[in-house]
């Protein structure tokens, strides 16, 4: 308990305690929509945004929200029109954002690929209030949508034309869930990093996809997956001294590998 | 009044036509069944009187209203929709209650009367017993059979099938066939249905929509025959 004794660290927890139920609620829809692609894609697009703060000297946040969500409506643009191979929109978004990161920090001076790192790897531990704050904004709008939207969302979902001819909306509806999806990860990336903010989305979505029978279940199992991956990593990596964000990561995959393991004994 | 009509439609996949000047009309209380060879653009037709398909030219009218003047309601199976997703993170259940979402339950708790709709419609496809289990544990033939009972669940007012009894059994089709025919007789709905079995479903259907090949066109375009 020595480590609640820190400032810092109690900060941490509670970030972490906010993402563990963002970024599950948003990946169970990604994962089932064989869409998981698509925080790894909107996460790079990230670095773009961030490079583009530094080369305007803007807020890289700010820069940020403003890349992932026209990359988010391109992406939904590329998705329909791609759509029997649609995870070729992710790879040109992908690349494509990748090259305008390296091109944007090649261009910038002041030292611009150092101050990028810390956004790739992240840093839970350096979090400001302000951060902690704005993600606890996040997460009651992202609960307050999930209630209000969890039925039409589990039509979607379940089929784009069976949705349509329900009545829903069905392209402003995914353009808006990416567009939230990119608002999320924007925000998440400060603090777990570009390389780690999709493995936190989509590994407590998976695990909870394999021990919940019904929707509302596996909803409910990824947030406690979370909740449980992301503290028993902040107390490892604050333990063993190892970086917080790839040990959250590890330690989601201990556990899918764990429960699949589990599994497969139950079923022989 | 007509539920559905279609007016001089054509529709292209790309620079190819593929169905020209087809109209047609549904009507409420009527049973029609809607057959061609393969690939003659029938699920193409069915997309676009759906509008999940932009046509080219001509007019597509769906009714707003239902015959006691509430907003018409439409039930639709598309082509295998059996193969939808097998990680689909539903129980049977979930899955057919959703059906009685679009009925104004977006945002409202379901009532009873829903439960009994969902009841009835698992009933009717025989799989009220397998209501807790997964979706994705259930084989191509049960899937078929909730996706029928979502559907049923739903209690449209207009009913568009796109081959639904693939994978059925000869007694099953019997079944669903007179379901049919029923729901059209005796309830008023309108039913549009795609299927091969013409002989097998005729007895049961009101009328039969049939699309053939143009035989002036160089394109494999369809129209309807005369």
């Amino acid at each position: 308990m020595e480590m609640f004794s820190f400032e810092f660290m109690r900060k941490a927890w509670l970030a972490a305690g906010f993402m563990a139920v963002i970024a599950p609620m948003l990946g169970v829809f990604l994962v089932v929509r064989r869409q998981s692609l698509l925080a790894d894609t909107l996460s790079h697009v990230s670095l773009a945004g961030i490079a583009l703060g530094f080369f305007l000297n803007q807020n890289p946040t700010m820069t940020t929200l403003l890349v992932v969500i026209i990359s988010a409506v391109v992406l939904e643009y590329l998705r329909t029109m791609y759509q029997s191979y649609s995870e070729v929109s992710t790879a040109i978004l992908m690349s494509g954002g990748l090259a305008v990161a390296l091109l944007l920090m090649s261009l910038t001076k002041d030292n611009a690929p150092m101050k990028i790192n810390q956004y790739l790897f992240g840093s839970i531990i350096t979090i400001s209030q302000s951060q902690v704050k704005v993600l606890g904004v996040l997460f009651v709008i992202i609960i307050l949508l999930f209630l209000l939207f969890k039925r039409p969302m589990y039509v979607l979902t379940f089929d784009e034309d069976t949705a349509h001819v329900d009545g829903l909306p069905v392209h402003r509806m995914s353009l808006l869930f990416n567009i939230i999806t990119g608002v999320a990860i924007t925000l998440m990336i400060p603090i777990a990093g570009a390389l780690l903010v999709s493995a936190i989305m989509i590994l407590p979505a998976t695990i909870a996809m394999n021990l919940g029978k019904s929707f509302n279940r596996v909803i409910f199992s990824s947030i406690v997956i979370g909740l449980i991956g992301m503290l028993s990593g902040l107390v490892f990596s604050y333990q063993l001294n190892t970086p917080p964000g790839a040990t959250i990561t590890l330690v989601f995959i201990a556990i899918l590998a764990l429960v699949s393991l589990g599994q497969k004994i139950r079923h022989k | 009044m007509h539920y559905v009509q279609v007016e001089n439609l054509t529709f292209y996949y790309g620079e190819e036509p593929v169905l020209e000047d087809i109209s047609y009309h549904i009507d409420p209380g009527e049973f029609v069944i809607l057959t061609g060879e393969n690939g003659a653009a029938k699920s193409t037709l069915i997309r676009n009187t759906l509008g999940l398909l932009k046509p080219a030219a001509g007019k597509i009218t769906l009714s707003k209203v239902n015959q006691e003047n509430e907003p018409l309601s439409v039930g639709y199976i598309p082509q295998q929709i059996a193969s939808f997703n097998a990680g689909f993170p539903s129980t049977v259940l979930e899955l057919v209650q959703s059906g009685r979402f679009s009925r104004g339950k977006w945002f409202k708790p379901l009532d009873k009367r829903d439960h009994q709709h969902v009841e009835r419609a698992l009933k009717s496809v025989d799989m009220w017993n397998m209501r807790h289990k997964r979706v994705g544990e259930l084989s191509g033939g049960q899937k078929q059979r909730i996706c029928l009972a979502r559907v049923f669940a739903t209690d449209p007012d207009l009913f568009i099938f796109d081959e639904p009894t693939t994978g059925m059994d000869e007694k099953s089709r019997t079944q669903f066939y007179e379901l049919l025919q029923h729901n059209a007789h005796d309830h008023g709905k309108a039913i549009l249905m795609v299927t091969h079995e013409h002989e097998e479903v005729k007895q049961y259907a009101d009328r039969h929509i049939h699309l053939v090949r143009k035989e002036d066109s160089e394109w494999r375009c369809f129209h309807l025959s005369s």
